[in-house]
C-alpha cells in the first residue's frame, strides 16, 4: 500500500500538469466532510461514494473535520492542495451566514465550490395527532396566541432558523422559536410534545413516516416521495429554501480540474439509480454547476444576509 | 423471548466470526486514548454495504460493544479514560492500579462491563417499544436537572475542599462555552484564534487534563509507574466473582442507571458512568473509601457504561433518534441500506433486529475471554516496559490519538496545553476532575437550561416549566438527596461531627 | 489533606489563593467577551458562570484568611523539573513542526526526545541499540494503522507532497 502510493506520488510529480485532466482521477479522491459522521452530510456522501467508484473506476475516500459548525474544515480548505483530490463537502446557508457573524477563518468568496448537488427542502412538520391540519391552522393559532406557538429546529442561523423567520415575517405571525442540537434531537422534542411544531426537513417526513405530518415543503413543486404535501408556494407563501450541499476545492485547482469534477458530480447525479435513493430518504437533486455556481450564490446571499439580520444572528 | 427463532441466524459461523473479531478489534481501539468507538463504526461503514444488515450491524454492536469496555483499560492503568464512557473509571481504577491491584481491578471492570452489556441488551430484547418513550418524555428541562445531577458529583470528588471543586467546575462550564455555540450560532471565547475555533473537544481535553499530568510526574522521578507487590496471580478471576457476587445489588442498579441513561439521545456513556457513580458512592456502606481505590466505583461505571450499548439502540431502532453518537453512525449505515427504522420494525422487519440482539448478546459474552485476556496482556505489559519506553510510547500514543478525533493539529496544542494547566491546578489543590466535569456537562446544561427557559417563557410559564414537571421533580429530589445525604446519615448515626463542612 | 485534620500546620494555602485570583481574571476576561455576543440565547449561561466563579474564588480567598489551612496540593520537591519542562516542550514543538515535516518525522522526533527525558538507567549498548529500533517501530506502526487502515488524513508535510 505504502509503496504504491510513494510509486504513485512520483508519478504525480513526472507527468506534466497539461495532462492532468485527461487521465483524472488517477488516484483516490479524498473527500472531507467539515461535520462528524453521521450527519445528513455524511450521509449523503456516502450516497455518491459508490456511484463514484462505479462510474470513474478510483475511490472516494471520506473524512471528517467537524468543529466549530463546519468552520474548522472551510477555514483550512484553501490551504489543501489543488490537485483535485482534495475535495470538501460544502452547505448553505452555513458558508454564508458563519462568515458574517465573526471571523471564521474563512469568506463566502473564499470558497471554490464547482457543484451544488442537492438540498434538503424545509419543511413544516407536526405530530401525525396534532390539531392542525393544514398551514392555515397554524396561521390562525399563531394570530390568536402571539409567541405562545413553539417551534424546535435544528440550531440558530441555520436553514430551519431563517426559513421561520422568513416565514413569519410573509405571514405576519410572531412564533417562538426553540434551538436544538442538530435534527435528531428536534424531532425528538416534537414527538416528545416539548414543542407544538417543527421547522424541519422533507428527509424528517421521509425517516419518522407515521408519527410525523409535514404541512407544507419549501420547494419549487412537490416532493415525489410526498404527493399529497403542498407546496409553501402554492399556498402564497413564496418560501423555497433549505440545507443546500455541494462540494468546493481548494482555490488552487487548476480550472479545468474544476470543471471536470463538476462534471463527474453531474453525471453521479443523473443517475436514476442514485436520484432514487436521494428522494427515498427525502432529499432533492439540484444540478447547480460550476458555471451556474457564482450566480446561485450572489442569489442565496441577498437571501441569507437579509433574514439572518432579521434573525438577529447577525449584528 | 420475543423472536427466538432468530437465535439460531445471529449463530451462523460468519456471525460469530463478526462478534468475536468486533469484539477484540473493538477492545483494542478502546483502550488506545483518543481512538473511540464512533470513529472505528465509522470507518467500518464502506464495508458493512458489502454484506446482509444484520451481519453488519452484529459487527458494528461487537465493535462498540467492546471500545467501551476497552476505555477502562488506559483509565486502570495510565489514569486515562480511553474513551468518555471511562471518565469514573479513573476515579478508583488508578488508584487500584496504584497500589499494585490493577489485574484485579482490569478483570472486575471486565465482569462488571459483561453484566451492563448483557442487561442493556435484555432489555433491548423486551422493553424496545415502551422504553423508547422515556427518550420522548425527557425534555429540555429534565435534560438541564439530569446535568445538575452530574454536577452534585464534584461534591464527592472534591473530597477535602468544596470551594476549590467549584471553582474547578465553573472553569470546565466556561470551557465548554468556548468556539461556535451549538445551539444558538455565536463565537464565543476564540479571542480571534482559529484554534479554538472549534472548541474544546472532549476526548482531547480528557487526555489532556488526565494523561498529560501522569507523564509529567513520570518522567520527573525514576519510580516506576505502578506498584508491583506481588508475583503474578494470574487473572485473580475467582476473586472478582465473588467481589462482584457481593456487590450484586449496585451492579444492577448500575445497569439498569445505564440503560436508562443510554436511552436519552445525547447523555451517553460518560453521564450513565457519572450517575451511576454518584447513585453507588450515595448508598455504599463504604463510600468514604469511593475516589481511593474501591471496587465498587469501577464495577459502578464499567456495567453502567456498557448497559448504554443495548439502552442506547433503543431509540436508534425504534424512533431512528440515535441514542449516542456511534448509534448516529450505525443509523446512516442503515438508511443507506435502505432498511427503515420505526416501531415496525420490530415486527415488519423481525429478522433483522433480532438476529442483530442476539448477535450482541453474543459478542457481550464473548467479551468476557476477550475481555480477560486482552486486559492480562494490557496490565503485563505496563509494568513490565521500561519506564524510557513507556512514556513516550503513551506521549506519542496521546498525540496521534487526539489528531485523529477531528484531524485537526489544533485540538493536539489544545490538549498539550490543558495537561500543564491541569498539572499546575493540581499542584495547587484543584483536582482535574471537577473540571471535566463541567466541560462534558456543560453544553447539556446550557441548551437544556436556554431550551427549557424559552419555552416556560413563550408559554408564560417559567416555574411550572422548571419545577412543575414529574420527572424534574424526580431528578430534583435526587440531587438533593445525593447533596445532604451523607450530612442525613451521620446526623441518624448519632452524630460524629465528620465530613460534615461548614459550607 | 483530610478536613478531619486536627493538627494543620500553620500557614496558609497562598498557592491556591493565587490560583482563585488568576480564577477571577479568567472570568473577568469571559465576561469583557460576552458583550460581543449578538444572541441572548449564547451569553446567559456563560455570565452566570462567571459570575459564580467570582463568587466561589472570592469566597475561597476569604475563607483562608479567616481560617488559615495548610496547601494541600501534590508537592514537586525531589523531581527534576528540567526533564518535565523538555516533555512538554518536545511535545509542543513537535506538534508545531507537524504540518512541515509530517507526522512520521516530527512523531519520530518527540519519541526520542521523551526517551531521553524518561530515561534513568544507564544507556548500556543493548538500550541504546534496541530502545530506538523499537521506538522506531511503534512511530512507524502506528502511523501505518492510522494512515491507512483507519484512513486518518495524518499532516505528510511539505517535503514528501
Amino acid at each position: 500500500m505504502k509503496t504504491k502510493q510513494l510509486a504513485m506520488i512520483a508519478l504525480a510529480t513526472l507527468i506534466p500538469i497539461g495532462s492532468a485532466v485527461a487521465d483524472y482521477p488517477s488516484k483516490p479522491i479524498n473527500y472531507i466532510i467539515p461535520f462528524g459522521p453521521g450527519g445528513e452530510s455524511d450521509i449523503t456522501a456516502r450516497h455518491q461514494q459508490p456511484f463514484f467508484k462505479e462510474k470513474f473506476g478510483q475511490d472516494m475516500v471520506i473524512s471528517y473535520k467537524p468543529g466549530g459548525g463546519g468552520a474548522v474544515g472551510w477555514s483550512q480548505l484553501n490551504s489543501a492542495k489543488g490537485d483535485g483530490y482534495t475535495i470538501m463537502g460544502i452547505n448553505l446557508p452555513h458558508i454564508i451566514v458563519k462568515p458574517m457573524q465573526k471571523d471564521v477563518g474563512f469568506k463566502t468568496e473564499d470558497i471554490t465550490g464547482v457543484y451544488m448537488f442537492h438540498y434538503t427542502p424545509d419543511a413544516l412538520v407536526v405530530r401525525d395527532d396534532s390539531e392542525f391540519k393544514t398551514v392555515q391552522d397554524v396561521i390562525d393559532y399563531a394570530k390568536a396566541n402571539p409567541g405562545k406557538l413553539t417551534l424546535s429546529g435544528s440550531g440558530k442561523g441555520t436553514a430551519n432558523h431563517l426559513a421561520q423567520i422568513r416565514f413569519d415575517d410573509m405571514a405576519g405571525i410572531k412564533t417562538t422559536y426553540v434551538a436544538f442540537k442538530g435534527t435528531g434531537k428536534a424531532v425528538a422534542a416534537l414527538l416528545g410534545n416539548q414543542v407544538k411544531a417543527q421547522w424541519g426537513y422533507t428527509s424528517v417526513g421521509a425517516k419518522h413516516e407515521g408519527k410525523v405530518r409535514l404541512l407544507a415543503v419549501a420547494m419549487e413543486e412537490r416532493h415525489r416521495k410526498f404527493p399529497d404535501v403542498p407546496t409553501f408556494k402554492e399556498l402564497g407563501f413564496d418560501l423555497v429554501s433549505g440545507a443546500y450541499r455541494g462540494i468546493a476545492v481548494p482555490k488552487s485547482t487548476p480550472k479545468e480540474v474544476r470543471v471536470q469534477l463538476s462534471k463527474m458530480i453531474g453525471e453521479i447525479n443523473a443517475d436514476p439509480e442514485f436520484r432514487k435513493r436521494m428522494e427515498n430518504d427525502g432529499m432533492a437533486l439540484l444540478d447547480v454547476d460550476y458555471a451556474g455556481y457564482q450566480a446561485f450564490m450572489d442569489d442565496k446571499i441577498g437571501i441569507y444576509g437579509k433574514a439572518a439580520r432579521d434573525a438577529g444572528v447577525v449584528k | 423471548m420475543p423472536g427466538i427463532e432468530y437465535l439460531l441466524d445471529a449463530l451462523t459461523p460468519i456471525n460469530v466470526l463478526l462478534a468475536l473479531g468486533g469484539v477484540i478489534a473493538g477492545t483494542i481501539i478502546g483502550s488506545l486514548p483518543g481512538l473511540t468507538a464512533t470513529m472505528a463504526v465509522a470507518v467500518l461503514v464502506p464495508i458493512t454495504f458489502t454484506m446482509p444488515p444484520a451481519s453488519a450491524l452484529i459487527l458494528m454492536g461487537a465493535i462498540y460493544t467492546g471500545a467501551i469496555y476497552g476505555g477502562a483499560y488506559a483509565a486502570i492503568l495510565l489514569n486515562t479514560p480511553g474513551t468518555p464512557s471511562a471518565i469514573a473509571t479513573t476515579f478508583d481504577g488508578f488508584p487500584m492500579a496504584k497500589r499494585g491491584d490493577g489485574d484485579l481491578a482490569v478483570t472486575l471492570a471486565c465482569l462488571a462491563s459483561v453484566i451492563g452489556g448483557l442487561v442493556g441488551a435484555a432489555f433491548l430484547l423486551m422493553l424496545a417499544p415502551p422504553l423508547a418513550d422515556v427518550a420522548l418524555a425527557f425534555g429540555p428541562v429534565e435534560y438541564f436537572w439530569l446535568a445538575v445531577f452530574g454536577l452534585t458529583l464534584i461534591s464527592a470528588l472534591s473530597e477535602g475542599n468544596l470551594l476549590k471543586g467549584l471553582i474547578g467546575a465553573c472553569f470546565g462550564l466556561l470551557l465548554a462555552c468556548v468556539g461556535v455555540a451549538e445551539i444558538s450560532a455565536d463565537i464565543r471565547f476564540t479571542f480571534g484564534s482559529q484554534t479554538l475555533l472549534g472548541g474544546i473537544e472532549t476526548v482531547s481535553a480528557l487526555i489532556g487534563l488526565y494523561c498529560i499530568p501522569v507523564l509529567i510526574d513520570l518522567v520527573a522521578t525514576p519510580d516506576k509507574h505502578l506498584k508491583v507487590t506481588h508475583q503474578p496471580r494470574g487473572f485473580r478471576f475467582l476473586e472478582s466473582v465473588a467481589i462482584s457476587w457481593k456487590h450484586k445489588l449496585n451492579l444492577l442498579r448500575s445497569s439498569v442507571v445505564g440503560t436508562l441513561v443510554g436511552i436519552l439521545p445525547g447523555a451517553g456513556g460518560s453521564i450513565a458512568g457519572l450517575v451511576a457513580y454518584s447513585e453507588a458512592r450515595r448508598s455504599s456502606k463504604r463510600s468514604e473509601h469511593f475516589g481511593k481505590g474501591e471496587p465498587e466505583g469501577i464495577q459502578a461505571t464499567e456495567s453502567a457504561n456498557n448497559a448504554t450499548v443495548g439502552g442506547g439502540f433503543i431509540p436508534t431502532l425504534v424512533l431512528g433518534i440515535p441514542g449516542t453518537p456511534p448509534d448516529a453512525v450505525i443509523l446512516g449505515a442503515l438508511l443507506i441500506q435502505g432498511v427503515r427504522t420505526g416501531p415496525n420494525l420490530f415486527t415488519s422487519e423481525g429478522s433483522i433486529v433480532f438476529t442483530f440482539i442476539y448477535g450482541l448478546f453474543l459478542a457481550t459474552i464473548l467479551m468476557l475471554p476477550v475481555g480477560l485476556i486482552i486486559g492480562r496482556y494490557a496490565y503485563k505489559t505496563i509494568i513490565t516496559v521500561p519506564k524510557a519506553m513507556l512514556v513516550p510510547t503513551v506521549g506519542f500514543m496521546t498525540m496521534i490519538g487526539t489528531y485523529a478525533i477531528r484531524n485537526s493539529i489544533s485540538d493536539v496544542v489544545i490538549m498539550i496545553t490543558l495537561g500543564v494547566v491541569g498539572w499546575v491546578l493540581n499542584r495547587f489543590g484543584y483536582s482535574p476532575s471537577p473540571i471535566v466535569l463541567g466541560l462534558i456537562l456543560g453544553s447539556i446544561a446550557e441548551q437544556g437550561f436556554v431550551q427549557a427557559w424559552t419555552i416556560g417563557a413563550a408559554t408564560e410559564d417559567l416555574v411550572g416549566m422548571f419545577f412543575g414537571r414529574p420527572i424534574s421533580l424526580a431528578i430534583i429530589a435526587l440531587i438533593l438527596l445525593s447533596l445532604f445525604y451523607p450530612l442525613i446519615r451521620s446526623r441518624w448515626l448519632g452524630g460524629t461531627r465528620r465530613k460534615v463542612r461548614a459550607d | 489533606m483530610q478536613t478531619d485534620n486536627h493538627s494543620p500546620p500553620a500557614g496558609r494555602d497562598v498557592g491556591g489563593m493565587v490560583m482563585a485570583v488568576v480564577f477571577i481574571l479568567v472570568a473577568a476576561v469571559s465576561l469583557w467577551d460576552t458583550t460581543t455576543m449578538a444572541d441572548a440565547d449564547s451569553y446567559v449561561f456563560p455570565r452566570a458562570i462567571a459570575i459564580a466563579m467570582i463568587a466561589f474564588s472570592i469566597a475561597l480567598i476569604v475563607w483562608n484568611l479567616v481560617r488559615p489551612s495548610p496547601d494541600d496540593g501534590s508537592p514537586v520537591e525531589g523531581a527534576s523539573t528540567p526533564r518535565r519542562v523538555g516533555l512538554v516542550a518536545a511535545m509542543l514543538i513537535a506538534t508545531a513542526l507537524m504540518p512541515y515535516v509530517g507526522f512520521v518525522i516530527s512523531g519520530l522526533a518527540v519519541f526520542a526526545a521523551i526517551m531521553g527525558f524518561a530515561m534513568y538507567d544507564p544507556w548500556t549498548r543493548f538500550r541504546v541499540i534496541v530502545y530506538p529500533l523499537v521506538g522506531a517501530g511503534i512511530v512507524v506502526g502506528f502511523y501505518a494503522i492510522f494512515a491507512e487502515l483507519l484512513l486518518v488524513p495524518l499532516p505528510t508535510g511539505l517535503l514528501f507532497d
